[in-house]
């Protein structure tokens, strides 16, 4: 192994194994890799490891930092437990295409250039897209490319960014940003697409819960953290992230409320989350910039968590509309406490994981005085109880009686949702021990009484809003428009009459064209075929004329020069 | 609501656990308020430390995001197979 | 000897060996004779670029006759780059050939193709490699004319009429351009091309040289199918025997996109006729309407060789694009593109002669469940498809990279965006083909069938696996590239 090697070569050659081996052996790579890839990433110093030249540039595929060294350590965490969640049920070429996403997620982690994070980059894209095509169904299919064209176009504006970047200033290397010029604003919304900011915040709803109930735990993970991590990277402390965050914030609640599809409701909030931590970095102190790595973190395991209750009720059941759904803590205990558990997390209820990041970047918010900002999380934070904190454990596992008795998880998803229970409490119980993992020292206590007392008020008197107001929150079999209708909708009317359009200006533009070639080319116009202008299989006749236009007017250019 | 005929034999399904769940939420709802009399909630920015404050102010959020979301439910939803076509 | 001798060998083999192959009139000999003398050739021309890069520019004179007045060979780093190109994938495909020709042309055909494939390499490589101007012309129809047979031996028939289209586009362009040499030669009474290049510059600006530029400059463009000049390429493509599509794709246009780089830069570049017209600003508007239109019609098409073949004309877009962009960036991505769109084009029509192995000429409808019969094929296939997009870690991203940063460079962010753009044109067309292979039941055509043999996924994938590596190690490929763009730009003033 050469110094320069990154952890993330780790996960892909696993990811080429799944498909090489067969049986108790592919269970062994899945299972292992990710533990070796979890041990090379605390190999990793500070600093840059190495650099190779690529291009005419030297690139530094390896360079550590604790920032960095706790995103890779989540990322590997996840795959491996993701993995013991999916090992049995999920396709193999899931698998495979899930830890090449991890990989590239690991890989994003480590990039000390933005050549290498663009490498990376775009094989998360690439093979997140296989992870949401193995949903396998004709939906599936649809929000797979839509999906990937998302991440075509925000791979595209980075590519543009970062080449502008590279031109201008000629450094390639990875360092703070603040979006100033033209280049610099491509690099930003770039990342930000990838964390489903506005106004394209609707791909992740739209492609997640499309994908299998294994597919989605790995998908709720990395893309979006990925992106925080990059935000933090490149733009702590850029102002235009407040407000960006903020609305993320909002808009997760408010979709949340009116979704019917409980994968879908843990889609939007995700966007909900990823708000909170990017309105952190937006903040960009060392305590916000804490609060959002150590968010992410957190997040990454509860939303895991959620999405593996959610997964294992749609594997048990065949059913994600929570219309369709209820009643089934009968049946599934185990399922429905991991559920509870990470709902409690989610919505930052003391003693759990939640609370012990999300209050960092409250407190930041204090710290730095902006009063809008944190009376606005503050309500969030009221807001996360009341469509994830109760809205999906209420709707999937009690209300009324859909009748479904299930069976629980299977052992596998079941160690793999004790698993990561059991870390939500224990960070939620000893806060001190995970602080030591953060970039910034911590002079931070999570667990003051008057605080407890606060989110405690906060909470519980939004689960009474919640069952007060539950008349209002009675599940439709609906959807919710959102900015996706645009390319869904809009742009294929659009389309379709601009080709009517067309086709009828362009007929018309032929006729009157061909009327006047006619006398003259009547011979060489008459094979006109059917198909457009351009398709056509021409005869030799027009090639020829073409030819003989290019030529005259090369030559007339030439002679008026 | 369809009732499986079996369901109401689980303890937690009974129209009485149900009253007593409420009891012992309303109770300890009450309790969390009144511990602001013995705890010190330091307020940041004036209003926070307020008596009470953080119940009113989950509570009336969580109102206004229902109502928001509930008003905005006729211009955003659609049928689930608004897009199969 | 023998290392001296390298230039005059390098052409000489593959002519020697096209008539053994009538001779002999086996099959099965005459392809083992193109086997032999198609990986000497490549083994000659790799040596030649080894000597290139440690000593510079060879000069090979004929009989003794000095230039300007016999024949000279002369290489330099941009043609050296251009024989290993046409070579090596000349090499890789005749072993996977064995097979696909087996299927597709009838047997005692054989030895005919073998023969014409053979001079079709000569001529391609004799185009490159001298530097004479009237052994341009001579070169260039030693390999149009081995071209009409190569596509004329099609199944289907409508080979012949694509063949016949080819003919007559290809004669007119190969008019043009000896009409172009013929003005040229009357100006500067030299046929050598360093000679001719030479007294241009101390020329002073006549029309019949700025004719001879129009008439080389649409010539070359015809033969490098340039939009609008293209209209001959796509049948041409689709109804060729599989072996010829993947050849020619890989190696035809990149020599006269070859020629074009010699013309405008080596042999105009110091004249007075480039500084008071600008070429470029034409090729350029042409390559983003390549580009755009062709992307489009790929689209649009059901025969998935036909939109691979639409496909091409959009790359030599890119190329011509990287060329019109007359910078060191540009240039360097233009040259590099060659070089990774013969890879990607190369393997993808050579897995399409898989496809084509086992059902017949490929179309959509017919590939439908292709990954679940061929999964080798079909992955193949993916990875070629992504090198087309750019995707990072295959040769497509190595190219952009380069055209961006020229465009950028010059300021023009709308050429960035435009090429970048591009590529989500080029996602569609290949989503399409995914979508059919991945997503659907396998056709009743495909249903019987298997994985192609080993002896045509072999070679096949060494050019797969070429768009990976060469897309993650570009120190080999775009570090020659970015010497022949510097030895070009500085011919010029």
């Amino acid at each position: 192994m050469t110094e320069w090697t990154s952890p993330a070569l780790i996960l892909l050659a696993a990811a080429i194994l799944i498909g090489l081996t067969r049986g108790h052996l592919r269970s062994a790579v899945i299972l292992v890799a990710p533990l070796l890839t979890l041990w090379a990433i605390w190999q990793v110093p500070d600093g840059v490891v190495g650099t190779v030249r690529f291009l005419d540039y030297a690139i530094e595929p390896v360079e550590g930092s604790p920032l960095r060294r706790l995103f890779a350590t989540i990322f590997s965490i996840m795959a491996f437990t993701g993995g013991l969640f999916a090992f049995r049920h999920a396709r193999w070429y899931e698998l495979s295409a899930a830890f090449a996403y991890a990989s590239g997620a690991v890989g994003v982690c480590f990039a000390g250039d933005l050549i290498t994070l663009f490498l990376f980059w775009e094989l998360m894209a690439l093979f997140s897209t296989v992870i949401v095509w193995c949903g396998g169904t004709p939906a599936a299919r649809k929000a797979g490319i839509r999906y990937a064209m998302m991440h075509l176009l925000g791979g595209v504006i980075l590519k543009v960014g970062i080449e502008g970047v590279v031109v201008h200033t000629g450094s390639i290397d990875i360092q703070p940003l603040l979006a100033t010029n033209f280049d610099t604003w491509m690099i930003l919304v770039g990342i930000l697409i990838n964390a489903a900011a506005p106004p394209v915040s609707a791909w992740l709803a739209d492609a997640y819960p499309e994908s299998s109930p294994t597919g989605s735990v790995f998908l709720s993970a990395f893309t979006t953290k990925t992106a925080v991590l990059a935000l933090i990277l490149l733009f702590p402390g850029e102002p235009v992230l407040i407000g960006v965050g903020l609305y993320m914030v909002m808009y997760g609640i408010i979709y949340a409320l009116l979704e019917n599809d409980a994968r879908r409701i843990l889609a939007y909030s995700i966007v909900n989350q990823v708000g909170f931590m990017v309105c952190a970095v937006g903040i960009g102190t060392q305590m916000a910039l804490n609060g959002a790595a150590a968010h992410a973190f957190a997040h990454i395991i509860y939303k895991a968590l959620l999405f593996m209750s959610a997964g294992v009720v749609v594997y048990r059941t065949g059913k994600n509309k929570c219309s369709d759904l209820g009643g089934l803590f009968r049946t599934m205990p185990l399922t429905t406490i991991c559920g509870i558990v990470g709902a409690l997390s989610i919505s930052s209820f003391p003693l759990t994981s939640g609370f012990v990041t999300k209050t960092l970047i409250s407190q930041a918010a204090i710290d730095q005085g902006l009063v809008v900002v944190y009376f606005l999380l503050a309500a969030a934070s009221a807001g996360v109880f009341l469509h994830a904190g109760i809205k999906f454990p209420w709707f999937v596992f009690f209300q009324k009686d859909s009748g479904l008795r299930p069976k629980d998880a299977p052992w596998n998803m079941a160690a793999a949702m004790v698993l990561f229970s059991a870390l939500c409490i224990l960070m939620g119980a000893f806060p001190e021990a995970f602080y030591r993992l953060l970039p910034y020292p911590v002079d931070y206590h999570a667990y003051s009484p008057g605080k407890v007392l606060f989110y405690l008020q906060l909470l519980l008197f939004s689960g009474l809003a919640f069952f007060v107001m539950l008349p209002w929150l009675k599940r439709t079999p609906t959807i919710s428009l959102d900015t996706d209708w645009l390319y869904r909708v809009a742009l294929k009317k659009a389309f379709s009459v601009l080709a009517d359009l067309l086709g009828s200006a362009q007929e018309r533009a032929q006729r009157s064209v061909q009327k006047l070639l006619q006398t003259a080319l009547a011979r060489i116009q008459r094979h006109h075929g059917p198909e457009g202008v351009l398709a056509r299989t021409w005869p030799t006749g027009s090639m020829v004329l073409w030819v003989a236009i290019m030529l005259a007017s090369y030559l007339i250019l030439y002679y008026l020069l | 609501m369809k009732q499986a005929p079996k369901s109401d034999e689980h303890w937690l399904a009974r129209p009485r656990t149900i009253r007593q769940l409420w009891i012992v939420f309303i109770a300890i709802l009450v309790l969390t308020v009144l511990a602001q009399v013995f705890i010190k909630v330091k307020g940041y920015f004036g209003v926070d430390g307020w008596f009470g404050f953080g119940a009113a102010f989950g509570f009336l959020c969580c109102a206004a995001m229902v109502v928001l979301a509930k008003a905005l439910g006729p211009f955003l939803k659609r049928d689930d197979r608004y897009y199969d076509d | 000897m023998i290392e001296s001798n390298l230039p005059a060998l390098q052409v000489v083999l593959p002519l020697v060996a096209a008539p053994l192959c009538v001779l002999l009139r086996r099959g099965s000999l005459a392809w083992l004779v193109t086997w032999s003398a198609t990986w000497a050739t490549a083994a000659i021309s790799i040596a030649i670029l080894l000597r290139v890069l440690d000593a510079g520019t060879i000069s090979y004179t004929f009989g003794g006759w000095e230039p300007p007045w016999g024949i000279e060979y002369r290489v330099d780093i941009v043609n050296a780059f251009v024989l290993v190109l046409v070579s090596v994938i000349g090499a890789i495909i005749v072993p996977y050939a064995r097979r696909s020709v087996g299927a597709e042309i009838r047997s005692e055909q054989h030895y005919l193709f073998w023969a014409a494939y053979l001079l079709c390499l000569t001529g391609l490589l004799g185009v490159a490699i001298t530097g004479d101007a009237f052994n341009v012309f001579v070169f260039l129809e030693i390999s149009s004319l081995a071209t009409y047979i190569l596509i004329a031996c099609g199944q289907d028939r409508r080979a012949l009429v694509a063949s016949y289209q080819y003919l007559i586009m290809g004669t007119i362009g190969a008019t043009f351009i000896v009409i172009g040499i013929g003005l040229l030669y009357l100006m500067t009474g030299t046929l050598n091309l360093a000679d001719m290049a030479q007294r241009l510059s101390t020329m002073p600006l006549h029309r019949p040289q700025l004719a001879a530029l129009a008439f080389l400059t649409v010539g070359i463009s015809l033969k490098l199918a340039l939009f609008p000049l293209h209209l001959w390429l796509p049948n041409a493509y689709a109804y060729a025997p599989s072996v010829s599509t993947a050849f020619l794709s890989a190696t035809a246009t990149k020599v006269a996109v070859y020629l074009l780089l010699r013309f405008s830069y080596s042999v105009f570049g110091q004249s007075h006729v480039i500084e008071n017209i600008s070429v470029e600003a034409v090729i350029l508007a042409l390559s983003v309407a390549a580009i755009f239109t062709a992307s489009l019609v790929a689209i649009f098409q059901d025969d998935v060789k036909r939109m691979f073949a639409y496909s091409s004309v959009a790359q030599i877009g890119y190329i011509t694009l990287g060329i019109s962009l007359a910078n060191q960036n540009g240039l360097t991505g233009g040259i590099v593109h060659m070089f990774n769109h013969a890879v990607a084009k190369g393997a993808i029509f050579m897995l399409l002669g898989c496809v084509a192995l086992q059902i017949g000429q490929p179309l959509m409808a017919q590939m439908a469940g292709l990954a679940k019969r061929m999964p080798m094929t079909a992955a193949g296939l993916v990875v070629g498809g992504l090198s087309l997009i750019g995707v990072p870690g295959t040769v497509g991203f190595i190219s952009k990279w380069y055209l961006v940063v020229a465009a950028i460079e010059k300021g023009w962010w709308w050429l960035a965006a435009l090429v970048l753009i591009s590529s989500m044109l080029a996602a569609i067309y290949v989503w399409r083909l995914i979508e059919v292979c991945y997503f659907r039941e396998p056709s009743p055509e495909l249903e019987a069938a298997g994985e192609a043999p080993l002896s045509m996924l072999i070679p096949a994938w060494v050019l797969v696996i070429g768009c990976i590596y060469f897309g993650l190690d570009a120190t080999m490929t775009a570090g020659t590239a970015a010497s022949a763009a510097q030895s070009l730009l500085e011919a010029t003033r």
